[in-house]
């Protein structure tokens, strides 16, 4: 376990060194500057519709650099070879997998704290009435959603052989999920049988991102969500993201590294 | 290489001529409405009203503070919205109903599942009027994508006449929908509204209303379903300005009217009564 | 210090029908601690294969192989050896110094010992004056010898070096050379795999000549020149079955 640090330390490296999240977030922030600069019929502290630009784009942006890091860290290991002389130190292909996970998901955390405390910063000069512990609380569980997309990321990158293929299905599986997944159950009641039973068990199957998505919450400033719940929700996302990482050991160490 | 950057260079021209002839050939403008040469139209194209109506939606989203029903929660109760009522029938309430699974109920701690409107002071931690304002901004952009959506200017110009107190720019917003939709008997109605309530210039509230009505039976009277509630509240207000300016014979024959289309004529007739009454010296 | 007993590892091809290739058929080796050992062989031979098994990047068919006594399959055997692979590649985002500090963090090596180690090798593998700059800006020695240096980074008691002067001009493969006495005068052992002969014959305790998996002659470079009576090359051509052309 002991290995797991330096492995995710190079990431958080890479991820610092890349461009990707400089841009985001400067597009991010740009757009969100501009549209705060929009003139609405001379009526100052509109707040609302803001918050709800700015979070959406957090939310793009966050899925962005979750996907891309974690697509390319196997895949670039095995074209650079640099897997060889990592998998020659004393380390298991288990725990370069438990690292490089670790890695990324420290690195989403990273990027989310700088993504809400500009959006921190957008709220207090747009609005007085800002419910800081329920900002803490959407932070809190959307750094958990992405440790599931991580972990999910994580395995496609040892199922599939480019990473391109695997970042587009797993961010059109999350944005899917995230618009659909609370309604399957909805729909599945509509449907006869098999189908039924079929999109019921999809609708248990899938990791529900959209629990932990809380932006209507923030932007309607609508109260915290309880304590248990909120620990549920986490533990909910370990269990998954466990259930992931199993899934990609188990792949991951009977593949040959070239 | 060249070859190819010509050819494609070529289609390019070749698409854009195409488009600038046909284009106005096929362009068959509804009633009242203007074709619009915006960038939002030239780029998303028809699929501008889509949008236009998905950020109206939103603004009734953000006027029941997010607790809305999406698309599979019933078409009917999706495809209309409440803004225009301002505030009236409550059709969708309770439309989440009872958790259908144990994840649907544990789901639901972390969305809106609770009916509150903005400015009621029901939402926790924002009490007051003016929050009206946090809809102004997806109206506005609707009404950017779709000039010819006339709710738009109306339901906009309503929230900041009533409870925003920005009468001038309601009154503004009002006239740059009329300028787009030159044949509209409600925006016509709204500044009719407006100059009535706000302004108290009666007389010209009265000429608004009389150039709504008369709109109206141009272009809505025509129609296989005439938007009749909106000529019982034209002939209302007619009927009570002149009532206020002394008129009673003006005032009963738009009773008279109204009472031939409303629901309400035993008390309409008992109002007309009462003016007759107050006719005779 | 190196074991491998009975070893034979076979590849599946993917295409149905095709047979089983088996890359090492039943080697059997040892060495001991303190020596060169060269393994050589035609490409193809199995080397790569065995040193695969060795370094815990592919599993024996059947067969076992030990580093310290500790059974290649865990972890742990790899804790005191060092690998340098034919092709250096490292993460070309990093510069020397974080790549050698990285490698010391999953090696376990003592904070207050990670400094002198990084300095003790990169001055031993003439970096120190590049140890800040990304090794995208290093040129292919370079880059070659920072493998050296993360190979040595643990101290190593056994260093196995997968053609390790490849690609190297003379000075650089005489500086390898250089090295591999070093360790040598310091008690290590090295096991290394090798085309150059004339370079296993200066270096080399002993040697292994494989062919198409099996093992063909393994003993003291000059027991097998006395054996064979002809110089390595010649054994090496002999044992794999090389016929010169008439001319």
């Amino acid at each position: 376990m002991h290995s797991l640090w330096p492995l995710a330390l190079v990431v958080l490296k890479e991820l610092v060194r890349r461009k990707d999240f400089y841009v985001l977030f400067v597009l991010t922030a740009l757009l969100s500057v501009l549209m705060g600069s929009v003139n609405f019929f001379n009526t100052a502290q509109i707040a609302r519709y803001l918050k709800e630009i700015c979070l959406a784009l957090i939310w793009i942006s966050s899925l962005v650099i979750a996907i891309t890091t974690t697509a390319r860290q196997i895949p670039a290991e095995r074209e650079n070879r640099t897997i060889f002389p990592l998998l020659a130190k004393p380390v298991s292909r288990g725990q370069v997998l438990m690292g490089k996970f670790l890695g990324c998901w420290l690195a989403c955390g990273l990027c989310l704290l700088v993504f809400y405390a500009f959006f921190g910063v957008l709220s207090i000069g747009r609005s007085a009435e800002n419910n800081w512990l329920l900002l803490g609380q959407a932070l809190l569980l959307h750094w958990a959603m992405l440790g599931i997309l991580v972990a999910m990321t994580l395995l496609g990158s040892v199922v599939f052989a480019a990473p391109s293929s695997n970042g587009t299905i797993c961010f059109i599986v999350s944005v899917g999920i995230l618009l659909l997944g609370r309604h399957l159950n909805k729909v599945a009641l509509q449907l006869a049988e098999p189908a039924q039973s079929i999109i019921y068990a999809v609708y248990f199957a899938i990791p529900h991102f959209e629990i932990f998505d809380v932006r209507d919450l923030v932007i309607h400033h609508v109260g915290l969500v309880p304590a248990g719940p909120v620990a549920l929700a986490v533990l909910y996302a370990a269990a998954y993201v466990a259930v992931f990482l199993l899934a990609a050991r188990l792949v991951f160490r009977r593949q040959a590294l070239n | 290489m060249r070859t190819a950057a010509l050819l494609l260079v070529f289609l390019l021209v070749l698409c854009f001529t195409l488009a600038a002839a046909l284009v106005p050939a096929f362009d068959l403008p509804a009633r009242g409405r203007r074709p619009t040469d915006s960038a939002a139209a030239v780029l998303l194209g028809e699929g501008r009203r889509m949008f236009a109506n998905h950020f109206f939606t939103k603004a009734d989203v953000y006027m029941h503070s997010g607790y809305y029903p999406t698309i599979f929660d019933g078409a009917r109760l999706h495809a209309t919205t409440q803004l225009a009522d301002h505030g009236g029938a409550e059709s969708r309430e309770g439309f989440l109903g009872e958790p259908r699974d144990w994840l649907d109920r544990f789901g639901r701690n972390f969305y809106i599942s609770r009916h509150t409107h903005l400015g009621d002071g029901a939402a926790a931690g924002q009490k007051g009027p003016g929050l009206e304002r946090e809809l102004l901004p997806w109206l506005r952009l609707s009404a950017s994508l779709d000039p010819q959506r006339v709710e738009t200017y109306t339901v906009a110009a309503y929230w900041l006449r009533t409870h925003l107190g920005k009468v001038d720019e309601a009154e503004s917003f009002l006239r740059e929908g009329w300028r787009e939709n030159p044949e509209s008997c409600e925006i016509l109605f709204e500044l009719g509204r407006l100059t009535a309530e706000q302004r108290k210039d009666d007389a010209r509230a009265r000429n608004l209303f009389e150039a709504a009505l008369r709109k109206w039976e141009r272009h809505e009277a025509p129609t296989a379903e005439p938007d009749l509630t909106l000529k019982q509240r034209m002939l209302g207000n007619l009927a009570r300005l002149e009532e206020r300016a002394g008129r009673f014979d003006r005032a009963i024959a738009h009773l008279e009217a109204l009472k031939r289309i409303s629901p309400a004529a035993a008390m309409l007739e008992v109002q007309i009564e009462e003016l007759r009454r107050k006719q005779k010296p | 210090m190196l074991k491998i007993e009975n070893l034979i590892v076979e590849y599946r091809s993917k295409e149905i029908g095709q047979p089983v290739r088996r890359a090492v058929d039943g080697l059997s080796l040892d060495v001991q601690a303190g020596e060169v050992f060269g393994f050589l062989g035609p490409n193809g031979a199995g080397k790569t294969s065995t040193m695969n098994v060795l370094l815990g990047f592919v599993n024996a068919t059947a067969g076992d192989a030990y580093l310290f006594g500790v059974n290649v399959k865990e972890p742990v055997a790899r804790q005191r050896i060092g690998y340098l692979p034919e092709l250096t590649y490292y993460y070309k985002f990093l510069t020397a110094e974080e790549i050698l500090r990285f490698y010391a963090g999953i090696f376990r090596i003592p904070r207050n010992e990670v400094e002198n180690r990084i300095d003790a090798v990169l001055k031993l593998v003439e970096l120190d004056h590049a140890r800040k700059r990304v090794i995208k800006s290093y040129s292919k020695g370079m880059q070659q010898r920072v493998g050296l240096a993360q190979a040595l980074i643990n101290n190593p008691d056994l260093l196995i070096l997968d053609e390790p002067t490849s690609g190297l001009d003379p000075i650089g493969r005489m500086k390898v050379r250089e090295i591999i006495q070093r360790l040598r005068n310091e008690g290590k052992t090295v096991f290394f795999s090798s085309h150059e002969l004339g370079e296993v014959e200066m270096v080399c305790d002993r040697v292994a000549i494989l062919h198409e998996g099996k093992l063909r002659a393994e003993g003291k470079v000059s027991s097998l020149v006395n054996q064979h009576q002809m110089n390595l090359e010649q054994i090496f051509l002999k044992l794999v079955g090389f016929q010169p052309s008439p001319n």
